[in-house]
């Protein structure tokens, strides 16, 4: 045990504040969807709804139900449809309160 | 019988049809120079019998598959023969309601043993059972001063829950066995009606840490279904995203190891190597765990090369210290030796694959099957001792083939692109090693090349029944984690 507590030592690994520096990777890593409102019509909308495989998307009349907590980042939505959707590049996400999670998008030429 | 004996052919998958009366003759035949790689069932105007045979031959290696439509509800116990046929007897019995004919007691793999038949509406694969067996459950023995109780789902090992029936005198294991029921999801079920791309999406998903594996595998089936040519850099993408998805598998079942060990400095010293390589994965393919890379007819992205050359020379190296300190600390290896042994006989007759076979002396190696991107100089370790010592070093000696591996490919050229499937009807196996060693996938396109049957069959499905066997080789209770970390399967992959 001695042995490894002295190779510790000498990897000089310590414990971080939180980031301790930006994460190289961050940019190509999947992240949550964001929307182009102008591209955002109804159709489109219904799109992304029925190609979302974890329910994160559903349609609610004149907007977009958004829930942040369901999407996997599996970039579907984006795939179907690029025009209206962008890549956030968002991923941390952590938060105390669950319903900051749930945003809703207006949906163009659907007056509310 | 058939009009030609099944026989595998190097690199291929051959079909033969054996009629219900001889397939009890045939599989007797088969099981004494092929290991019994999966059984399945699919429905159509009867139902179908599917049986999955490897040859493990180097150089010789490939499949056969026979195919038997049973007429009626019953079919030869065919795990008296094949003891590996006795998970997928009782699978099969809960999807599609057929049974071996001598009324053996089965166990129950994906229904609760409490909730008698499937309800109706419950989605299964095929048709109900139309009557329940007596027993809920195979009985085990629980006798002298010997007591049962439960164990789990909250463990010491592995972050899913997994819930053992554990038969000890005091302290000796004297049985174990599993109950995967409470997670089953019915992937199989959900996976018909979607095309080989979205397939992916859920074959990913399935076990997570094998997404490459599997990804490939159904990617394969579908591949092989119609026809279809992958070109060659991108069969070598996908096979740089599997040895990548095999380095940070290894690292984190040492990580697990050294957990399971009380051997907490050594756990993050494994754990520091396991969250470089799950880096040098986002930087080289854009995802940590690797998901999306494989693609129906090819890969949706290429490797960054410069990032692999760039930054696995570090990341292995931090892998290759972590595991030289635990080969020269003692008190690791005296918990790993002669813990959790199984035999080459064991292993053989369960039809285990992996690291798991591999170290009980059995060179099993889908990678070994000509066709692929692999070559014939693919270093296949081996060990004898079957302990969790052995699988370790068997781990070890794979990570540094791996990074040779990728340092081929890359060298070979790697580039993104998919071919395009055609719509078109046919049955197709794929399949790819992963970590845990081979994944398998087969399907059944329709006319409109969506899936109307698909069989995944992940490495954990299988080596899950060489755990109970592990366990019980004169062990204790503590050695139970030590030998889950040594198998390093997945929960999920069971219960898929």
């Amino acid at each position: 045990m001695t042995l490894w507590f002295i190779r510790g030592l000498r990897r000089g690994v310590v414990t971080t504040r939180y980031p301790a520096r930006p994460d190289a990777s961050a940019a190509s890593l999947p992240t949550p969807p964001t929307f182009r409102l102008q591209a955002l019509t109804s159709q489109t909308a219904d799109r992304l709804a029925e190609t979302c495989p974890s329910g994160a998307l559903r349609r609610d009349g004149s907007v977009l139900v958004y829930d942040v907590g369901r999407c996997t980042a599996c970039g579907r939505c984006a795939a179907a449809a690029p025009h209206a959707v962008i890549r956030s590049g968002e991923f941390e996400l952590a938060t105390t309160d669950r319903s900051t999670l749930i945003k809703e998008i207006p949906v163009r030429g659907e007056g509310r | 019988m058939t009009a030609v004996e099944p026989k595998a052919v190097p690199g291929e998958v051959t079909t033969f049809q054996v009629a219900s009366p001889h397939l009890e003759a045939v599989v007797r035949d088969l099981a004494t120079e092929l290991r019994l790689a999966d059984m399945f069932a699919a429905d159509g105007d009867t139902t179908t019998l599917r049986l999955v045979w490897a040859n493990d031959t180097a150089g010789q290696a490939g499949y056969v598959i026979t195919e038997t439509p049973l007429e009626t509800g019953v079919y030869p116990q065919l795990s008296d023969i094949a003891p590996a046929a006795f998970v997928e007897e009782c699978e099969i019995y809960e999807q599609f309601g057929i049974r071996p004919a001598t009324g053996k007691a089965l166990n129950r793999v994906m229904l609760p043993p409490h909730a008698g038949l499937p309800p109706p509406g419950l989605p299964t694969l095929g048709h109900r059972p139309e009557t329940e067996p007596e027993e809920a459950r195979a009985a085990h023995t629980v006798g002298g001063q010997a007591f049962e109780f439960p164990f789990g789902p909250v463990r010491q090992v592995g972050v899913e829950s997994l819930y053992y029936g554990l038969v000890t005198s005091g302290e000796e294991v004297v049985d174990l066995y599993l109950f995967t029921w409470h997670k089953h999801r019915g992937l199989e079920w959900r996976l018909q009606g979607t095309t080989p791309q979205q397939a992916l999406f859920l074959a990913e998903r399935t076990e997570g840490l094998s997404a490459v594996a599997l990804g490939w595998a159904v990617a394969a089936a579908a591949e092989a279904a119609t026809g279809t040519w992958v070109p060659e850099a991108a069969q070598r993408a996908r096979a740089v995203a599997l040895e990548l998805e095999r380095l940070y598998n290894h690292a984190a079942a040492m990580a697990a190891l050294c957990q399971s060990t009380g051997l907490t400095v050594g756990q993050s010293a494994a754990e520091i190597a396991l969250e470089r390589l799950l880096r040098l994965n986002a930087q080289a393919f854009g995802h940590r765990y690797l998901f999306g890379v494989v693609a129906a007819g090819g890969v949706s992205r290429a490797p960054d090369a410069d990032a692999i050359r760039a930054l696995l020379p570090g990341a292995y190296g931090e892998f290759k210290r972590a595991a030289d300190a635990l080969l020269g600390t003692n008190s690791f290896l005296d918990r790993l030796e002669a813990t959790g042994v199984l035999s080459a006989g064991q292993a053989k007759a369960l039809g285990l694959v992996g690291p798991v076979a591999r170290a009980s002396g059995l060179a099993a190696d889908a990678r070994w099957v000509p066709g692929g991107p692999y070559g014939n100089e693919t270093a296949v370790a081996t060990g004898t001792a079957g302990d969790v010592l052995a699988r370790f070093t068997v781990m070890l000696a794979e990570a540094a083939e791996s990074v040779r591996l990728i340092g081929e490919f890359l060298d070979a050229g790697t580039a993104a692109g998919t071919a395009d499937l055609p719509r078109t009807s046919g049955t197709g196996l794929g399949w790819a090693e992963s970590p845990r060693g081979e994944a398998l996938a087969w399907v059944e396109l329709g006319r409109d090349g969506r899936i109307t049957r698909a069989r995944l069959r992940p490495a954990s499905a299988r080596n899950w029944r060489g755990f109970d066997d592990a366990c019980r080789s004169q062990n204790v209770f503590t050695d139970i984690p030590i030998i889950e970390a040594s198998f390093w399967l997945t929960v999920a992959g069971m219960a898929r």
